[in-house]
């Protein structure tokens, strides 16, 4: 055997997290404990403070909806982006990508719960992140939240909200995949989601500058296709191409797995979107029903301009359709009338696909297209959002451009700039940092035996 | 053709069950037709209750009804993908074959007398009477025991969908080997004889294990250490697979593995949260936990094998999810978000060790049942009585931990009656079976593969 010194430095720094786990686990047992107790005295002595919110009452329909929507957004993420990403990578790496997406799911599961949503929903500190109150789930319980959803538990959006936190860092593993070394996945996504998207969500959802500007945006085209699509690039860049990027053959390994995810997908953004209205109502149905307009759309558009384009319609192609169609509508959905959804749709589909056509010539390697479907759909929904949303559909928005208020167009092209200067930002320097932690790539040998092997030890099939 | 006539005989007296008890249906369908306006009388002249009479919400239905299909995604394709992946590919079929067949043959079977047995008219506080037989009696009214607020049959369905997935769970135990014909008896005599007494005695009105007040929010007891302590019944009758130890036996295709722990992750939604059997505080906080539970067990399964065997698996990961799912399924309503997380991070330290230490044992549960239903539910069964908490379900009791140290007594009770029950009643099932019909299929069978031998099909081509 040759000495590897990757190996050697991966045990090295392997250590580090678990240490780091163990540590957690110590606290997070002592202060259940504690917790358990002092949460049982609290809530003893709460029913006589809690009776003034009289007009909070929970709704059983609504929480109905709101929980079967946290289910369904937990099938987009796994199975779903865990097929579709797994689907389109070669064998030899599809389930350390599937990994990807499953422990992306459960870390940040525990840091939303611990910190996450206090700093994201909690109680608003200068616009900026929210504060400390609500750490470790203190004070989030069965009664409603007046702006976080009236008719529902509080611990209902808290779990809504969990789901998206979960799915954004996923989306991003696709513009790594087939290269980076399975610790700094993890480490990378678990300081991804607590230095940018917890503050990008307070901007947008919890209160924060870019809510009292008046920005719109529904169920997350900023807060998470924006931001993923930026942060993928960034990494695209940093990590740098995959072995024989160009030269060798990389075709999806398994194209009916990555279909199958993207029926998950599609499947699982009724409740994304659906369920982002906080109710079972009105604003739901139109989102659902915008939602499907879209996507269907986007199939088709990217359908015919592939055909017209390439001389053949893929089914790579519509399954890529659907998803920009899906991603673009997101921020739109609860603003727009049906019609709009259809524009969106075809847009999504004919810009997405023009973007992953132009990658080519920039030379970076967004392996599974991160930036070209939620990156550039995630702008286009923010800005059509822009000119679109009308109050007509939702009297809680506002009206866009096209309904007489140009001053929203504004503000939905200043989050689109926020959004994505932060969003790289941010990603430059958690990527520098685990790099001087744990190192960002497998080696050059490692990458050629394909990261099932090397970072777990498995083989997908026998 | 001595197989055949065998097989004839043992199917013949189970369809002249079902003729009669259809007969008994067709009998109902006359009875139900008549009673409507006596009913209305009723209703309207018997105004001496003070309670009001019980009302359909349309939101607790609905969540029910959800729930419902959610658990049934847990057996088909859930767990039958869950099982199927992790199987040689010479078994997929056969492995698959056995929980969609335990979703049709239970279905029937709970709707025909399991859930008469199971939650009709307490009788002695040991098994539910007749009197539901065919589901006589059991309509649209909601029945204020179970379910205030949603139609007597969602509860039902509901339940139904719990007696399908397990006797699917313990197939893990007996995978590869086991005779489909000898499965079939085998599984209808289990329901019958082991999961509708265990279902009476921990949720049934007047059941005695509820009566001394064993907390049990989801199943741990009845679903998982149930099919755990039967898993381990089998894998000792039924004795190792050939080559066991020897050969290569590496799970076939992972991805469909994780395909369905995401899909029992994405049901067990519905079978904890929907266990509230309403929409609202209850069912959310279950949703919470039992989202927290399955994030952290995979998260310490995964980093104890890391330091353990220097890499960290995805079956490691999709095994630590299903181990922290099962051990928070008893708790998931009467504990909050923290105690969950501890929950989950023992499930997934204490499955890992109990699925490392099989191997010494010498008995062969092919897909780990015992070590992730068993070990899991048992924690799971115990840390309810360390954890739970009135202030999260004011119809549960404290833990340990809340100044009531009997609970966990009473938690440690439900598990041995468990466990001595299911291992006890499965051996002799399987006893019984073996005696009629064998158990397992031939040597050359077992080699061709179950695929093959059983269903003369192939998965791939």
């Amino acid at each position: 055997m040759v000495s590897d010194p990757g190996r050697d430095n991966a045990r090295k720094s392997a250590n580090q997290p678990w240490l780091a786990i163990i540590g957690l686990v110590a606290l997070v047992s002592a202060y259940a404990c504690i917790g358990s107790v002092t949460m049982a005295q609290e809530t003893s002595a709460m029913p006589a403070p809690a009776v003034p919110s009289v007009s909070l009452k929970v709704d059983s329909g609504d929480t109905a909806w709101v929980l079967t929507s946290s289910a369904l957004v937990l099938a987009m993420l796994m199975p779903g982006l865990a097929l579709f990403y797994g689907g389109l990578v070669r064998t030899k790496n599809v389930l350390a990508t599937i990994m990807q997406s499953v422990m992306i799911l459960s870390v940040v599961s525990v840091l939303w719960i611990l910190a996450g949503y206090s700093l994201a929903f909690g109680p608003d500190k200068g616009g900026l992140i929210g504060g400390l109150e609500w750490v470790g789930l203190s004070g989030v319980g069965s009664e409603p939240h007046p702006v976080y959803g009236p008719t529902i538990p509080h611990q209902a959006f808290m779990l809504f909200q969990l789901m998206f936190a979960a799915i954004a860092p996923a989306l991003i593993t696709g513009a790594f995949a087939e290269r980076k070394r399975f610790i700094s996945v993890v480490l990378f996504a678990a300081i991804w989601s607590l230095v940018v998207y917890v503050p990008l969500a307070h901007w947008i959802w919890g209160g924060g500058w870019l809510a009292k500007l008046g920005a719109l945006d529904f169920a997350g085209g900023a807060v998470i296709h924006i931001s993923s699509g930026a942060s993928a690039l960034v990494c695209a860049i940093v990590l740098g191409q995959r072995r024989g990027y160009g030269i060798d053959y990389m075709a999806p390994h398994n194209l009916p797995m990555t279909l199958l995810g993207t029926g998950f997908l599609w499947f699982g953004w009724f409740g994304f979107n659906g369920g982002s209205a906080l109710g079972a109502n009105g604003i739901a149905v139109s989102a659902i029903l915008a939602t499907h307009a879209a996507a269907a759309t986007g199939a088709i558009a990217w359908c015919g301009v592939e055909w017209a384009h390439r001389g053949k319609p893929t089914v790579l192609g519509v399954a890529s359709g659907a998803v920009s169609g899906l991603a673009t509508v997101t921020p739109a959905a609860g603003y727009i009338s049906p019609l709009f959804a259809i524009a969106i749709g075809v847009v999504a589909g004919m810009a997405c696909y023009a973007a992953i056509v132009w990658k080519g010539r920039f030379g970076y390697d967004d392996s599974l297209d991160v930036v070209g479907i939620h990156g550039v759909g995630g702008v286009i929904g923010i800005l059509a959002t822009g000119l679109f949303a009308s109050k007509v559909v939702n009297p809680g928005g506002a009206d866009g451009l096209l309904f007489g208020n140009p001053g929203l167009f504004g503000v939905q092209v200043l989050v689109v700039a926020v959004t994505t200067i932060f969003s790289m930002i941010g990603t430059f320097i958690i990527l520098k940092l685990v790099d001087s932690m744990t190192g960002l790539r497998v080696s050059s040998e490692e990458e050629a035996t394909g990261l099932d092997l090397s970072q777990h030890n498995e083989r997908a099939y026998s | 053709m001595v197989r055949r006539l065998r097989f004839v005989t043992m199917i013949l007296p189970i369809l002249t069950s079902f003729a009669m008890t259809l007969g008994a249906a067709g009998v109902w369908a006359q009875e139900t037709a008549a009673p409507p306006v006596p009913a209305a009388q009723e209703i309207i002249t018997a105004p001496a209750p003070p309670q009001a009479p019980p009302k359909i919400d349309t939101g607790d239905t609905a969540w029910l009804l959800i729930s419902t299909a959610l658990v049934l995604a847990m057996t088909a394709p859930g767990l039958a993908l869950f099982y199927g992946g992790m199987v040689r590919s010479k078994n997929a079929l056969g492995t698959i074959m056995q929980s969609f067949i335990i979703l049709c043959l239970i279905s029937l079977q709970w709707v025909l007398w399991g859930y008469s047995l199971a939650f009709g008219p307490d009788k002695g506080h040991l098994i539910g009477g007749l009197e539901w037989l065919g589901l006589n009696g059991v309509g649209l009214e909601p029945n204020a025991d179970y379910g205030a607020t949603v139609p007597h049959q969602a509860f039902m369905i509901f339940q139904m969908m719990f007696a399908v997935i397990t006797p699917a769970l313990i197939t893990g135990a007996f995978a590869e080997r086991m005779k489909f014909s000898s499965f079939l008896v085998f599984t209808l005599l289990w329901a019958t004889l082991i999961y509708d007494p265990l279902a009476h005695w921990v949720w049934a009105v007047g059941g005695w294990v509820r009566n001394f007040g064993a907390l049990d929010f989801a199943g741990g007891t009845v679903v998982h250490i149930s099919s755990g302590a039967s898993a381990l019944a089998c894998a000792i009758v039924l004795r190792p697979r050939l080559g066991y130890g020897k050969e290569h036996m590496a799970p076939h295709n992972l991805p469909m593995t994780v395909l369905g722990a995401s899909l029992l992750w994405f049901g067990w939604f519905g079978f904890n949260a929907g266990s509230a059997v309403a929409s609202g505080a209850l069912a959310t906080s279950a949703f919470v936990v039992t989202n927290t539970a399955t994030a952290s067990a995979a998260l310490s399964w995964m980093v104890l094998e890391w330091m353990y065997r220097g890499k960290p698996t995805v079956l490691g990961a999709a095994s630590g999810a299903v181990a922290g799912l099962v051990a928070i399924t008893p708790a998931s309503g009467f504990v909050g978000p923290m105690p969950s997380i501890v929950i989950g991070l023992g499930a997934g330290v204490f499955c890992y060790l109990a699925v490392l230490w099989k191997s010494k044992c010498g008995y062969d549960d092919a897909l780990d049942v015992v070590g992730i239903h068993g070990i899991g539910g048992i924690w799971g069964a115990l840390a309810t009585g360390l954890f739970a908490s009135k202030v999260i379900n004011p119809a549960g009791a404290d833990g340990l931990f809340l100044g009531n140290p009997a609970q966990l007594g009473i938690q440690a009770l439900a598990v041995l009656v468990s466990v001595v029950f299911a291992f006890v009643g499965t051996f002799v099932i399987l006893k019984l079976v073996d005696g009629v019909m064998g158990l397992r299929v031939r040597e050359d069978e077992e080699r061709m593969g179950l695929d093959l031998s059983q269903h003369e099909e192939r998965a791939y081509s």
